[in-house]
């Protein structure tokens, strides 16, 4: 359930929902999000962010992966025999933008 | 919230994952010209990339392998149509990511409508299941609990965060190849994050539960 914090920031009371609207934006910023004031009193937000935060820099984890197998480059260089044109000879294809 | 000041660098904004590389653009002029090992290197210095995300996308191996295929033909055949434009790499991706697209459509699996799954939803939205405070995660999330975890996202979401946080392209690529706004790139990620973050709490709580 959505915690019922409320803190002042700019004279304004934001609470936790006007915080995770903006959220989005904040990360995109690049700025340090440490110094929200809306993080120092809601521990709710703050580990959100925390946990997010993470969850990004954890996804560099994810590279990089294998490489295909033999099979598909001699696959492909079957397919281009059979089609008998050059790279690129096929210009009939819808361009990519 | 800008003050003008200039801060370090936080964690989630990481380097930027596909630099130009070296020998790349002679090879590319030289497949445009119709040499097919310039075709061949092309393939070579690509290929982990396509595959990675098509095997992401697909979480199957022989699927994957397949799709790459196809990806790399329809490079074979539309090169001559590339124009310098955007990043090689870039241009490459965009069109693995639609050959990725068009097959999980022909599969008619749900969520897969890239209209869709990007149009932002008030049901998705970031205030759902904020959680305690005793179920932040743990700090020590491995590759292996991360794969699977990502595996279970939903495919637009998937495709958006593997594009942006583990490849490293900017919401305005993302948007380009997707054919969709900045606004809604930047949504879908963090929606995606906040998915991420309950898919792996929820995977700590049932392993502490044992």
């Amino acid at each position: 359930m959505m915690e019922k914090h409320a803190n002042l920031q700019n004279g304004k009371t934001m609470t936790c929902a006007e915080f995770q609207d903006k959220l989005p934006e904040l990360f995109e910023s690049g700025n340090d999000l440490s110094g929200e004031k809306h993080l120092q009193t809601c521990e709710t937000c703050a580990a959100l962010v925390r946990d997010l935060e993470y969850i990004a820099q954890q996804a560099k984890l994810l590279l990089p992966l294998h490489d295909p197998s033999p099979a598909v480059w001699e696959n492909i260089q079957s397919a281009i025999q059979h089609d008998g044109n050059e790279p690129g000879s096929k210009t009939n294809d819808t361009p990519i933008k | 919230m800008s003050t003008g000041q200039t801060h370090p660098k936080p964690v989630h904004q990481h380097m930027r994952r596909n630099p130009p590389i070296a020998g790349e653009a002679e090879a590319i002029a030289r497949a445009q010209a119709g040499d097919p090992r310039s075709f061949e290197m092309l393939y070579s210095l690509h290929k982990r990339r396509v595959y990675s995300l098509c095997l992401r996308m697909l979480g199957n191996v022989a699927e994957a392998e397949d799709l790459t295929q196809e990806a790399f033909l329809q490079l074979y055949r539309k090169i001559g149509t590339f124009r310098g434009d955007s990043a090689f790499s870039t241009w490459l991706h965009r069109l693995s990511v639609n050959v990725v697209l068009m097959h999980l459509r022909k599969k008619g699996l749900p969520q897969v409508s890239l209209e869709e799954t990007l149009e932002p939803s008030q049901d998705d939205g970031p205030r759902k299941d904020i959680g305690a405070r005793d179920l932040t995660l743990s700090g020590s999330i491995d590759r292996v609990t991360l794969e699977r975890a990502v595996e279970n996202l939903p495919p637009g979401y998937r495709l958006v965060f593997i594009l942006h946080d583990v490849e490293g392209y900017e919401h305005n690529e993302i948007a380009d190849m997707l054919a969709c706004s900045i606004g809604n790139s930047k949504s879908q990620l963090h929606k995606a994050r906040m998915k991420l973050r309950e898919l792996l709490r929820t995977g700590e709580r049932k392993e502490s539960a044992v």
